[in-house]
């Protein structure tokens, strides 16, 4: 009987000690680049021809970028990639403290895929899995300059949620201000 | 007695110090000295720190360097992220061009920063080198580590507009030339930077706690305090006996 529950002890405490060795080591994978941004671009317009363009940040872009994302934004001009009404963005926002780099495809004013590039925090990687980055799929700005629409969040990834939010509401704003440029630039 | 009263006037300003240093340290945490970080330069430097001076780029009347933190610091001005070693830095006459190790960072005549070419936009990790000669940007690359990357050359040219790299056909000594070397900050900076950063220090606790133990003059200063501590001995023996006589 001793010999038996002796048995038992050691099995438990061996599948315990893999448990946490697999998510130990699931949690250190979570960090990384997963995609390069030239591939990204070539991946979103497979089918299409798209044009690497610059978006020059006017000081009002700069002041509702900043007022988005809730710190000043760096850099003077950002790149995309345009084909007709499909610009497809590259950026970068602070999770915790390492910045995680998101690619945001926007068409017509809608989110059409929102996936991340590069993950560098130790913790709250899980942002970068699909089935919580298809909630950003359809989401528009409201005039407040939020999204439209509720994204579900995951439990120890509440500021990685945040940065994925603001910079999708970004790449919208910056959608919207390249296609008020190419309006106000039209004959 | 006379011995006793030598011995005693010998020690006791040594003794004073032991019970103030003892004191403090008894109440260390209540009086927070942990959390007060000296860094002097003569301190650092007995406690064996190395300081190094401080290097960077003076480009145009500008200083580029990073602040050992994160930033690349334009004359004091927080231009741009920068994980160190700050690697080059160039000019053309739109910008500067300033390679760190996480990316080439674009900067306007006026140090604004333009955009960032990093790695997750094509920049080959193994980049050595920004260099500008007649107004042209050529990356120098690691020629040991070439074959795992998708660059054809060492040496490639660089477009600041379109973020592109082709293959350069120039000298490599050429370019070598023309490349600038880090120097020592001017001290006015050097002092700015040291304020700003976060470099060693040493905590007030662990310094009050090594001139009480005598570890802060080294060997001599243990077997001094042990010596002290002795003479303690022998003061309260010869302060009893003294005691006994009298009675």
């Amino acid at each position: 009987m001793l010999k038996q529950l002796y048995r038992a002890a050691l099995l438990t405490t061996a599948a315990a000690c893999f448990v946490f060795t697999s998510l130990a080591s699931f949690s250190v994978n979570a960090k990384g680049v997963y995609q390069s941004g030239p591939d990204f671009f070539t991946e979103v317009f497979a089918q299409q021809q798209a044009e690497s363009k610059v978006l020059w940040l006017t000081p009002e872009i700069r002041s509702q970028a900043a007022a988005i994302v809730g710190h000043p934004v760096r850099g003077l001009r950002i790149r995309y990639h345009q084909s007709d009404s499909k610009t497809a963005w590259i950026l970068e926002e602070i999770g915790k403290e390492m910045p995680i780099t998101i690619g945001v495809v926007v068409e017509d004013d809608v989110i059409q895929q929102v996936k991340i590039l590069a993950y560098r925090e130790s913790r709250g990687g899980e942002v970068r899995y699909p089935a919580y980055t298809a909630q950003y799929k359809g989401a528009a700005l409201q005039e407040d300059y939020q999204l439209n629409r509720n994204i579900d969040g995951i439990t120890g990834a509440t500021l990685s949620m945040w940065a994925v939010n603001k910079v999708a509401a970004l790449a919208l704003y910056y959608h919207a201000a390249v296609n008020q440029s190419s309006a106000t630039h039209q004959p | 007695m006379l011995w006793h009263r030598r011995l005693g006037l010998s020690t006791f300003v040594v003794l004073i110090f032991l019970a103030i240093s003892g004191f403090a340290l008894n109440h260390s945490p209540g009086l927070k000295l942990n959390q007060i970080n000296l860094s002097s330069n003569w301190l650092l430097d007995w406690y064996g720190f190395e300081v190094p001076l401080a290097e960077g780029f003076q480009v145009d009347g500008k200083w580029f360097y990073q602040d050992g933190n994160k930033a690349l610091l334009v004359d004091g001005h927080n231009a741009a992220s920068c994980t160190a070693p700050l690697i080059a830095v160039a000019q053309t006459t739109d910008g500067f061009f300033a390679l760190c190790s996480n990316g080439l960072n674009l900067l306007n005549r006026d140090a604004q920063l333009i955009e960032q070419f990093g790695a997750i936009d094509g920049l080959p990790p193994n980049t050595q080198a920004v260099t500008v000669l007649d107004n042209k940007i050529y990356l120098t690359f690691d020629s040991t580590t070439i074959d795992s990357t998708n660059i054809d050359a060492v040496i490639m040219e660089f477009n600041a507009h379109s973020l592109e790299l082709k293959p350069a056909q120039i000298a490599p000594k050429a370019l070598k030339d023309m490349r600038q070397a880090a120097m020592p900050l001017p001290e006015s900076l050097q002092k700015t930077l040291k304020e700003q950063s976060s470099g060693p220090s040493i905590s007030l606790e662990t310094l009050i706690l090594d001139l009480h133990s005598g570890r802060f003059f080294g060997q001599f200063g243990v077997l001094f305090i042990d010596l002290i501590g002795l003479l303690v001995c022998i003061l309260s023996i010869t302060g009893l006996m003294g005691w006994i006589k009298r009675r």
